[in-house]
């Protein structure tokens, strides 16, 4: 299979599709459940900077209690959010709280921090992964710390005049949440992220596992799908080169005519069709002309070949020159009148449109034609009155002509052959009757076909080609009328041409 | 030899009899179907050629109900060439087939091929004692010495050759020998048969008096 294929193709494009969705999804994903876990950290954080704030005692307690009351529930950042970080000018004085974590008293008579021991499992004192908090006052020394609180803990600069509560920043692997209370104690409440971040991790791998999965089943079942959309056409083109390369029987099954596909196939199959039917009459047509130019030529080749045998008396060569001059005379006949055939049914013979009578074309044609029926003692009763049309006159008398023909020759001995014209709707007519045996109905359908005979016998040795009424058929159609036949087994045929006005 | 010839093109007809003539067969000719027929039931021919396309009656029908009664070699001529039509053509009884247009050559060996195949030769030679018979060359020889023979004492020496060890009777000779455009004397058969006497020798040709005449093998 080529790249090129639309199969592939279409795959391509697809599996790019489905891979940038994906992605999307993916990330997506990624940033709301990392956005969601940060949030609730730094929820956790909040609460856990209240809960301190709560247990701050001191001469300002009233104040910090009081209508200035600090917004506590205000949004956390993401981590990365550092622009509060800065390096003390001091360092933080190391005063451990004491190891049971218990409340403690106050601190160089400042104000004092008091937590219950509720308030205090809310801090892992124990697990340095765990929540731990530091307290500083407004000059920067540490009141107080917990005791799982890093070792390496710089105080945040708050700038002076901004109380309340600081965005959240993230150090390192802690995340930590700072506030600085009115009377101007900065409290930081953090916990290490590494636990975080590895969950992250782990979420980020799973994402990209399902990922990936889907991405697989996905590229099956997009592979199957284009297969199965792609084989309707596979079967078209598979029954196309069968019949280029010639069984034109071939056809399309067409499973859903209502599809697309199915439209196509349908159109494709009447084309076939008609190519099928088109062939198969130029098969048929080829075939009738080399049968009947075989005879001629089996004349020729054994008078021939009979003549040159053994010398001969001049009478006898005689004969065999005649019998192959009639011979060639009936091909070169036959040669004109498929010629003919073939241009009128290419539409390369333009017909001289001028007005005309068909009763006086058919005066003429009678007259031409009396003494080959005097022959047979075939009498021709005329009835012409005037019927006018447009049309080429030598080609209507063409047509009127082999009708007689046909009539004298497919009559009785001392038959009657009865020709009418007349007008019509629109058309002149003519109508030529014999009393000849007629002509079978299942002959009937097949008479104006090329070569067609009733019986299945030739009658070439009078010149006839089998050819005639096709060619008349032709020609009527060039003009755009009709030619019809009736017959009676036993009683006779009827003719009946038809040309517009 | 005796031949039936069925075609409908008088010219064809013509040059075909007329080939077949000069070759020493007696000819006779058919237009139609029906008279094809009816002449090839009534005679025994050593062989008709048969042509398919016919007015009346087509060969397909003269070959299937001349094969009710007769087993004549029958050779179809048609100018139809599909290899369907010549199955069908000796599937019908057809002894062989030959599509037009034709080499007359290919016609007359194939219809002496015909004729000698009915008779049960397998080779064209047939050697009686030191006189032999060439069908294809149609010449006879006695002691390799070439013997100048009319066609018909040719005709009458092949025929009796090919039924060589029966009595022929003079009706059969007649019937084989002499076609429906020969004006036939019974005298005109002694006369022939004394003339090859003279030629070949008296005891060729040995006379069975009241049955007929023979050459024994």
């Amino acid at each position: 299979m080529i790249p090129k294929s639309i199969r592939w193709r279409l795959q391509l494009w697809y599996g790019l599709i489905l891979l940038l969705v994906l992605a999307g999804f993916g990330v997506a994903a990624y940033q709301l459940q990392s956005g969601r876990q940060w949030r609730r950290l730094d929820g956790e954080l909040q609460r856990r900077v209240n809960v301190v704030v709560s247990g701050l005692r001191g001469p300002e307690a009233r104040e910090r209690m009081g209508g200035d009351r600090i917004n506590l529930d205000r949004p956390a950042r993401f981590p990365g959010d550092q622009d509060d970080y800065r390096e003390p000018g001091r360092p933080i004085r190391p005063e451990r709280p004491p190891a049971d974590g218990a409340p403690r008293g106050p601190i160089r008579g400042g104000p004092s921090l008091r937590l219950g021991p509720q308030q205090l499992l809310l801090f892992d004192q124990d697990d340095t992964n765990g929540f731990y908090f530091v307290v500083w006052d407004r000059e920067g020394v540490e009141l107080a710390r917990s005791t799982n609180a890093p070792a390496r803990l710089v105080m945040p600069e708050v700038p002076p005049r901004v109380r309340g509560p600081r965005p959240n920043r993230t150090r390192e692997k802690w995340r930590e949440a700072f506030i600085m209370t009115p009377p101007g104690e900065i409290i930081l409440v953090g916990r290490s992220i590494v636990q975080d971040r590895k969950e992250l991790r782990r979420a980020a791998l799973l994402l990209a596992g399902i990922g990936g999965v889907i991405l697989v089943f996905g590229m099956a079942g997009g592979a199957w799908l284009t297969a199965r959309a792609i084989r309707p056409i596979h079967d078209i083109s598979n029954t196309a080169a069968r019949i280029s390369e010639g069984d034109l029987s071939q056809r399309i099954s067409v499973r859903e005519t209502e599809s697309e596909l199915g439209q196509l196939a349908g159109v494709l199959n009447s084309t076939f069709s008609r190519l099928e039917s088109a062939f198969a009459q130029q098969k048929q047509f080829t075939s009738d002309a080399a049968h009947e130019l075989r005879t001629p030529v089996s004349v020729i080749l054994t008078q021939t070949q009979s003549a040159l045998n053994r010398e001969r008396s001049a009478p006898e060569y005689r004969q065999s020159l005649e019998a192959c001059q009639r011979s060639a005379q009936r091909m070169r006949g036959l040669i004109e009148s498929l010629l003919e055939l073939a241009r009128l049914e290419a539409g390369q013979e333009q017909m001289r449109r001028s007005p005309t009578d068909l009763s006086r074309i058919a005066a003429d044609c009678v007259e031409q034609l009396r003494p080959l029926a005097a022959e047979r003692g075939i009498q021709i009763e005329t009835d012409l009155p005037p019927a006018p049309c447009s049309g080429d006159d030598g080609r209507l008398a063409q047509v009127v002509t082999n009708l007689l023909s046909n009539a004298v020759h497919h009559n009785v001995e001392g038959g009657i052959i009865r020709i009418t014209s007349g007008s019509e709707a629109g058309f002149a007519t003519v109508r030529v009757e014999d009393e000849g045996p007629g002509i079978a109905p299942e002959h009937l359908p097949h008479i104006f076909d090329r070569f067609y005979r009733a019986d299945a016998a030739r009658t070439t040795s009078k010149g006839r080609t089998g050819l005639g009424l096709a060619i008349s058929k032709a020609i009527v159609d060039a003009h755009q009328g009709t030619i019809e036949v009736k017959s009676e087994l036993g009683r006779g045929t009827k003719f009946t041409v038809r040309i517009p006005v | 030899m005796r031949l039936l010839i069925v075609e409908d093109e008088p010219d064809l007809l013509s040059s075909l009899a007329q080939a077949f003539r000069d070759e020493g067969y007696a000819v006779d000719t058919a237009a139609d179907g029906e008279e094809g027929f009816y002449k090839a039931t009534s005679w025994d021919y050593d062989a008709v050629v048969l042509d398919i396309m016919l007015p009346r009656m087509d060969g397909w029908t003269v070959l299937q109900k001349l094969r009710a009664t007769k087993k004549t070699p029958v050779l179809m001529l048609t100018a139809r060439d599909q290899s369907r039509d010549r199955v069908r053509g000796l599937d019908s009884g057809a002894d062989d087939y030959l599509v037009k247009p034709f080499d007359l050559g290919e016609l007359l060996a194939r219809v002496r091929a015909l004729i000698r195949r009915s008779a049960g030769q397998v080779r064209n030679v047939i050697e009686m004692g030191d006189v032999i018979v060439d069908t294809a060359a149609r010449t006879v020889s006695k002691k390799g010495e070439l013997i100048q023979l009319t066609a018909r004492e040719y005709a009458l020496v092949e025929f009796l050759a090919l039924h060589r060890g029966e009595v022929v009777s003079r009706t059969q000779l007649y019937e084989h020998l002499f076609d429906e455009d020969d004006s036939t004397f019974s005298n005109l058969l002694d006369v022939h048969v004394s003339n090859i006497r003279k030629k070949i020798g008296a005891d060729f040709i040995v006379t069975r008096r009241g049955l007929g005449y023979c050459i024994e093998n």
